[in-house]
């Protein structure tokens, strides 16, 4: 019991909640989400477009739009710290160096008037108090181990491809040793046989560093490729919780089992595809029950009354779903 | 019989830095009522294919045939008739709906522009095609921006089946859509295939999406078709490097059995002024001195064509 309780301090999230500010209306973007994420494994939250993943790792990097967000609460713990309370000037030396993130997009997140070589050394610069030219040793050792060799370091974003641009992304958020990566869909902008290379330095990098990462993403496929557990994001909600074979073997909750349903398989022949009918809930007017009522096919009135609750299925599976219940 | 045919299609584009070989000598041929899948990676021309065929772009040699008829080099009276038969889905919904006309305006352009109905009649025919793509009657004075994805992504469908084509070129037309949506695109897309019997040209980068709607697949490569067959055979039976390693890239959910994964090195290079020889032995992990002799399309079984040299030895 000891072991686990040391376990559980290394990050956690409790109940967190991001609501923006829109004109009269307030979105709700993250309604109460808890996780944790143990040293050197990786979780993958999973979800559509606009069920609030990014605004997670936004809010647990405290990088959050100020003119835009209305309130942020819940607790963030890392390592014995409170995240969201720290004064910004002790979150800042944080920030890149404990925690780092990668982006969606690596073709607007490089800074195009400075040499690559540069963007990976000033973190480390940073963090590290090294001087210049050690910081250009190290982000230049840095590039190698992400398959970008010397001669290309002195070069700008533009001059790189797609992927390799990913991979300089990588290596600025890696430069300082983190001990969790968020990675904000890291491959999403990229073809398949670049993505296979990508997903295979960060599987490689987990090794090696023994990293922790949390992985957003939309594809079920790269979770199940690199993740350890999983966390199924609806409307700002966890809807389905638990470790990766718990959940790809027995996914219980109607819309994780909607978003398996929906995948072109292609191992099978089938002549028509299960869409998910209807469309996600609007985040300032969420429905009172259930999020996914309105677009779930065993809906009862019992769902729309209340806010559905986890329910811990199994050891390591939880379910915000009535119809579930403990095995 | 085949609904379009192309003959060494060819769209070079001129830049500072030489000729840019977008699509270098393609040859294939579409059957009514079938769906060619277009398969490869960003930049290897599959797009610029599917827009020279429809004649939005000018091709820079070979010849398209539609109907048995040539139509490569049409005047603008041919080329106005001819593209009430060929349309068009783009990738994007978001940026390729005007955003200064209603979803009503939209699907009611094409059809002003045919003279085909009078005034009373094109209220009724946009209503049916709103109704056959499945958007509900009270977005019909919306503006795109404030559709979702999918529903604006109707709209580019019913303004592309407006005026009856026979043949549309669907250029990524899921690929901006999350997995429920794009189930719900991909089975209208199907549903209106069986009822109209339309031709498809589906363009996508997705192997799994293209394995569900295609009747037969060809694989691209810098400009180069490297291997083509029914979609059965390609997946049971991929002979092209690049295919194998195409389709072993691909994440799947199945997280018990995990395939073995063939990583290539390297990037595409790039397209413009390519050397004689196969193009993907930059990258191939079965690269040899033959490779950089010039290669040709070869029958390779029934129907399975294949562009290596050295598929008997790998």
């Amino acid at each position: 019991m000891v072991k686990k309780e040391s376990k559980h301090n290394f990050f956690s999230v409790r109940d967190l909640r991001v609501e923006y500010a829109s004109g009269q209306e307030v979105i709700h973007a993250v309604n109460g989400v808890s996780f944790e994420l143990e040293s050197g494994t990786t979780i993958g939250l999973v979800g559509e477009t606009g069920a609030g993943k990014t605004s997670i790792a936004r809010a647990i990097m405290r990088i959050l739009p100020d003119y835009a967000t209305k309130s942020v609460s819940g607790k963030v713990d890392f390592k014995a710290e409170e995240l969201l309370e720290l004064p910004e000037s002790e979150m800042r030396l944080l920030r890149g160096k404990s925690i780092s993130m990668i982006f969606q997009d690596p073709m607007t997140a490089l800074n195009p008037v400075k040499k690559v070589v540069d963007q990976i050394a000033e973190g480390v610069r940073l963090h590290q108090n090294t001087s210049k030219r050690e910081s250009i040793e190290i982000a230049i050792k840095m590039l190698e181990m992400v398959g970008i060799s010397e001669d290309r370091a002195y070069e700008y974003p533009h001059q790189f491809s797609g992927g390799m641009k990913q991979r300089v992304v990588i290596a600025i958020a890696l430069a300082c040793n983190p001990e969790i990566l968020i990675a904000d869909e890291p491959t999403t902008a990229l073809d398949v046989t670049i993505q296979a290379q990508v997903l295979e330095l960060m599987k490689e990098l987990k090794e090696k560093l023994g990293t922790a990462m949390i992985l957003i993403t939309h594809d079920l496929g790269v979770v199940a490729e690199v993740c350890d557990t999983v966390a199924v994001v609806y409307a700002g909600e966890l809807v389905e919780y638990g470790t990766k074979e718990r959940v790809f073997d027995k996914p219980s909750h109607p819309y994780t089992q909607g978003l398996f349903n929906a995948l072109p398989d292609l191992s099978k022949n089938v002549k028509r595809l299960t869409p998910i009918e209807g469309l996600p809930p609007d985040p300032s007017n969420l429905p009172k029950g259930c999020a996914f009522a309105s677009r779930c096919p065993f809906v009862t009135e019992e769902c729309k009354k209340d806010k559905i609750d986890m329910i811990k299925i199994s050891e390591n599976h939880q379910v915000r779903c009535i119809r579930c219940e403990e095995e | 019989m085949p609904l379009l045919e192309i003959e060494h299609l060819k769209k070079y584009f001129s830049t500072p830095r030489g000729l840019v070989h977008a699509v270098d000598d393609v040859s294939f041929s579409i059957n009514k009522g079938e769906t060619m899948g277009l398969v490869g990676e960003s930049g290897c021309g599959k797009s610029t294919l599917g827009r020279t065929i429809i004649h939005l772009q000018e091709s820079t040699g070979g010849i398209i045939k539609f109907e048995d008829k040539d139509v490569t080099n049409l005047g603008k009276e041919g080329l106005r008739k001819l593209r009430e038969d060929m349309q068009i889905i783009f990738q994007d919904p978001y940026s390729s709906l005007n955003p200064r006309l209603t979803i009503h305006d939209t699907i009611v352009e094409p059809l002003m522009l045919s003279k085909r109905f009078d005034s009373k009649g094109l209220e009724a025919e946009a209503n049916r095609l709103m109704d056959l793509v499945g958007i509900e009657q009270r977005f019909r004075m919306s503006y795109p921006h404030e559709l979702d994805g999918g529903r604006r992504q109707r709209a580019g469908i019913a303004r592309a089946i407006a005026l009856n084509p026979k043949f549309i070129v669907c250029d990524e037309p899921v690929s901006a859509l999350d997995v429920s949506i794009q189930a719900q695109i991909l089975n209208l897309l199907m549903d209106l295939q069986e009822e109209y019997g339309l031709t498809y040209l589906f363009v996508t980068h997705d192997l799994s999406v293209v394995r569900h709607i295609s009747t037969n697949i060809c694989v691209m490569y810098l400009g180069q078709m490297v291997e083509t067959c029914p979609t059965k055979e390609l997946f049971d039976n991929p002979l092209h490097p690049y295919t194998k390693a195409l389709l072993s890239a691909i994440p799947t959910v199945d997280i018990r059995h995990k395939q073995e994964r063939i990583i290539l090195k390297g990037e595409i290079n790039s397209p413009i002024n390519p050397k004689p020889g196969c193009r993907f032995a930059l990258r191939c992990p079965y690269a040899e001195a033959q490779c950089n002799e010039p290669v040709v399309l070869r029958e390779i079984s029934e129907g399975h064509f294949c562009s290596c040299c050295r598929i008997n030895e790998i």
